[in-house]
């Protein structure tokens, strides 16, 4: 018994065969233990093994560090060039306490705690107009954040969206000025043009956009309300351009609270009265799935298991004969060797025709001719024309020529 | 440990409850089931380590017949045995039925048979049985593959066995030939007769008429105990196939029907098979059965992947007969391999033995020739025209160096042999 052996292998080619190539003896078991097969199996599994165990060590390092590092654009806790880390630390050091809800229910009710202001940024305009305007209603004061057209459908205030400024490469454009009466506006004096223009109650840093005009930072008539078609001033790479940050802080920071509110996926409403279709099934159905996973695997486990290893065959080598003559052909047409194809099959027609009437091996081509023309039917100068005189030089020759040859051959021989 | 389809079965089952009780609770306790179900099959599994077990093989099987290995079983274990043996024969052995079920009672022996019907000619294998043996429930097994080998010889068909009786009697017929016939140096005084009308006037015995009142002539018979070398080329052409065989197993036919025949006529026979080194060799002078040694010296010849090299053939040759002989060289007249291989041989064998090149030809080479329909056709029967005129050139040189060359389809080709070697034993030239 070699049960603790580190080393397999090594006891396999040690192991003698249990019998004779005849037969004869009696072979019983494979001179070892149960335990030290699971053994060896499991050494023998053991790089498969290990890429499992590397596999799962992967998985969850990368669960466990799937931190979720702020990255978003303009995101308070975003350091970034795209990020707001900079606004948001100037307003917490001025006292402004910064709030970040993570759900639309969260925002209404923080809004509701007490005199705040909202900061709305939803680039991907998940929130509906209702849900907008209610957030608007319910803030002291309100700066949304390059909002859709959809969703101002409902805001009061005759807020609309006139269009994005057309793209300035070269940055040449002077940058727009406030020419309006909010107090931020007028402390900011210009702003980095950029963005999307609106038009509405009070327009600021007005552009003109295809005859229509608008601005890029629209307030209503009170102030409640203020729309930054040019979110982008606010990022940590522009914020010092202009007077970007005089009119970031004097929208943002006239509140002791500012509610940050960045909407997901998770604040949108159905709309309409479509119906999930997985909420009609029952509620085992995803119980039973997974059972059903588990047969699945069982099932495999029980197909896969071989009844033993695999009889290995040692085939002969075998080449087809002909491959040869193939090869050769190949040759010939890949280079066109028309006239050395039509030499063969000529040599071999007047080596056959020779021995058919009985000429010597060592006959030459004219007293072949000489035979043939006294044996067959044609003259000797048809023939000589036809089997020596006339030689393709094309593929398109050599075809009906070849056929030829074969029929003058057999019309020949059959005489 | 294995688990059987029951086991899936039993999975599957549990659908029921996960239904009527949905959640974890109902799937982990029908799983604890599963795993306590199959724990206790395998823990009252039989074990396979206890099976013993004999195989019987025949010595040798001819290609196409069926032969059998027959298994002994034996129980050794204290419990009932109910497996699944497998025996892992390799797959050109044909095995009909490698899988046999087994109900054994402890201290039992029970015989199974595997039937096999093999494929090809040469030495089959068989490496390893394995024993599957389930538990009482049938959930689950324990496996184990045991090495147990075992060689058959499977032997060539012989199949061109049935021109024998024909060329049998072709070379009786020779037997007491009167000199009308035969002539000349080499055959062998048989008897006296009455002369009859037709016969030759020479061969009159002028001293045993004068004994007799009646004409009385001589009869002659074909010499006997000469000696015949069949040399079975083994290189890379014979790994050749055509039609449906490869080169190497015409060559064994043709060496086996020449043999035989050779034998019964009374010659010496000598068979080497032979690429760089004689891979077999057979005389008749051993003692036993010819065609049985013959048969079990060409099973595992195989073609080798080397050129053969015909500078040592005539030494191996006189080695196996000292005599002047009849050699048979079973090659291939493929234009390259003979003229760098054997032509420069052929003329120490020829000088002090009658030669015969026996080879193969490949009859669809005269397809291809006369297939002109295409272009690509065409160029096809160009290159064959090729081939059939370097093999003609190639059997002329041979001719010219004094060996005889016998060029036939693979069915015509062991006749075709045993028709030349009658011919050369009719003109005495052995």
């Amino acid at each position: 018994m070699t049960t603790g052996s580190r080393h397999p292998a090594a006891q396999v080619a040690a192991r003698t065969p249990a019998a004779g190539p005849r037969g004869g003896g009696e072979v019983m078991g494979d001179g070892r233990s149960a335990l030290a097969t699971v053994r060896s199996r499991l050494w023998r599994a053991r790089p498969l093994l290990v890429g499992a165990v590397v596999l799962l060590i992967i998985v969850v390092l990368t669960l466990l560090s799937g931190t979720g590092d702020d990255d978003a654009p303009l995101s308070p806790g975003n350091a970034g060039p795209e990020g707001a880390r900079a606004v948001a630390e100037v307003l917490a050091a001025q006292g402004v306490e910064i709030r970040r809800p993570a759900s639309y229910e969260e925002a209404d009710a923080l809004l509701g705690e007490g005199p705040a202001t909202l900061f709305l940024n939803d680039p991907q305009q998940y929130l509906s107009a209702t849900q907008l305007t209610e957030l608007g209603t319910a803030a002291d004061r309100a700066v949304l954040a390059a909002p859709g057209e959809r969703q101002l459908s409902a805001l009061p205030g005759g807020f609309d969206l006139v269009g994005p400024l057309p793209f300035d490469p070269g940055g040449d454009a002077p940058p727009p000025s406030a020419q309006c009466e909010d107090s931020g506006a007028v402390a900011a004096g210009t702003i980095t043009a950029t963005g999307t223009a609106y038009s509405g109650p009070v327009t600021c840093f007005p552009e003109t956009i295809e005859d229509l005009s608008g601005g890029l930072y629209v307030t209503s008539a009170d102030g409640a309300v203020a729309v930054l078609g040019a979110p982008t001033i606010l990022a940590n790479r522009s914020i010092t351009d202009e007077g970007n940050a005089a009119l970031a802080l004097a929208s943002l920071g006239s509140s002791p609270t500012l509610v940050w509110f960045e909407p997901t996926a998770a604040d949108v409403v159905a709309v309409g009265e479509g119906i999930d279709p997985l909420t009609l099934l029952p509620g085992w159905v995803d119980v039973l799935l997974v059972w059903l996973l588990v047969c699945g695997i069982l099932a495999m486990i029980w197909r896969g298991r071989r009844m033993g290893p695999l009889a290995t065959e040692p085939l002969p080598v075998l080449v087809h004969a002909a491959e040869t003559a193939e090869g050769r052909a190949r040759l010939y047409q890949d280079s066109d060797a028309v006239a050395h194809a039509a030499a063969n099959l000529r040599a071999a027609t007047l080596v056959r025709l020779a021995r058919h009437l009985r000429l010597d091996r060592s006959a030459t081509a004219p007293e072949i001719l000489d035979a043939a023309a006294r044996q067959g039917g044609r003259s000797r100068s048809e023939l000589a024309e036809r089997l020596l005189e006339n030689t393709p030089t094309t593929n398109r020759e050599l075809v009906p020529w070849a056929q030829e040859l074969l029929d003058l051959e057999k019309e020949i021989t059959s005489t | 440990m294995v688990i059987t389809g029951r086991l899936v079965l039993l999975a599957l089952l549990g659908v029921v409850p996960v239904i009527a009780y949905p959640g974890t609770t109902s799937i982990l306790l029908w799983a604890l089931l599963l795993a306590v179900l199959a724990g206790l099959d395998l823990a009252l599994a039989a074990s396979p380590r206890r099976l013993g077990i004999s195989r019987t093989l025949p010595e040798s099987v001819r290609l196409g017949e069926d032969s059998a290995s027959t298994l002994v079983l034996r129980n050794d274990a204290s419990r009932r045995m109910r497996a699944t043996v497998r025996e892992a024969w390799q797959p050109s052995a044909g095995a009909q039925d490698p899988e046999q079920s087994l109900d054994l009672p402890a201290g039992e022996a029970r015989r199974r048979s595997v039937h096999l019907r093999p494929v090809r000619r040469g030495i089959l294998r068989v490496d390893t049985i394995t024993v599957r043996s389930a538990g009482p429930l049938g959930l689950a097994a324990r496996q184990l593959t045991v090495e147990a080998p075992g060689v058959l010889r499977v032997l060539p068909p012989f199949n061109s066995r049935r021109h024998l009786p024909s060329k049998l009697r072709r070379l009786r017929e020779l037997d007491g030939r009167s000199a009308v016939q035969i002539r000349g140096a080499g055959t062998e005084f048989d008897s006296l007769r009455d002369y009859v009308r037709g016969d030759d006037v020479r061969s009159i015995d002028w001293r045993a008429t004068a004994r007799r009142r009646d004409t009385v002539v001589r009869t002659w018979r074909p010499e006997r105990d000469r000696h015949v070398v069949v040399v079975l080329d083994t290189s890379r052409t014979s790994a050749a196939r055509i039609l449906d065989e490869p080169r190497l197993d015409t060559g064994i036919e043709a060496a086996l029907l020449l043999s035989v025949l050779a034998e019964r006529g009374g010659d010496k026979v000598h068979f080497l098979a032979f690429d760089r080194r004689v891979r077999a060799r057979v005389d008749s002078t051993a003692k036993g059965n010819l065609l049985g040694s013959l048969v079990s010296a060409m099973a595992p010849l195989e073609p080798e992947l080397i050129e053969a090299d015909f500078s040592r053939v005539a030494a191996q040759v006189r080695a196996a007969s000292a005599h002047r002989s009849l050699v048979v060289l079973l090659t291939a007249l493929d234009a390259g391999a003979v003229e760098e291989g054997l032509l420069p041989a052929l003329p120490s064998l020829t000088e002090r033995h009658v030669v015969v090149v026996a080879s193969v030809r490949d009859p669809q080479l005269e397809d291809l020739r006369a297939d002109r329909s295409t272009a690509s056709a065409t160029f096809r029967a160009a290159a064959a025209e090729r081939a059939l005129l370097d093999r003609a050139a190639i059997t002329a040189q041979i001719r010219l160096l004094g060996a005889e060359v016998v060029d036939a389809v693979p069915a015509e080709l062991p006749p075709r042999l045993a028709d030349a070697y009658i011919r050369l034993k009719a003109a005495g030239r052995l």
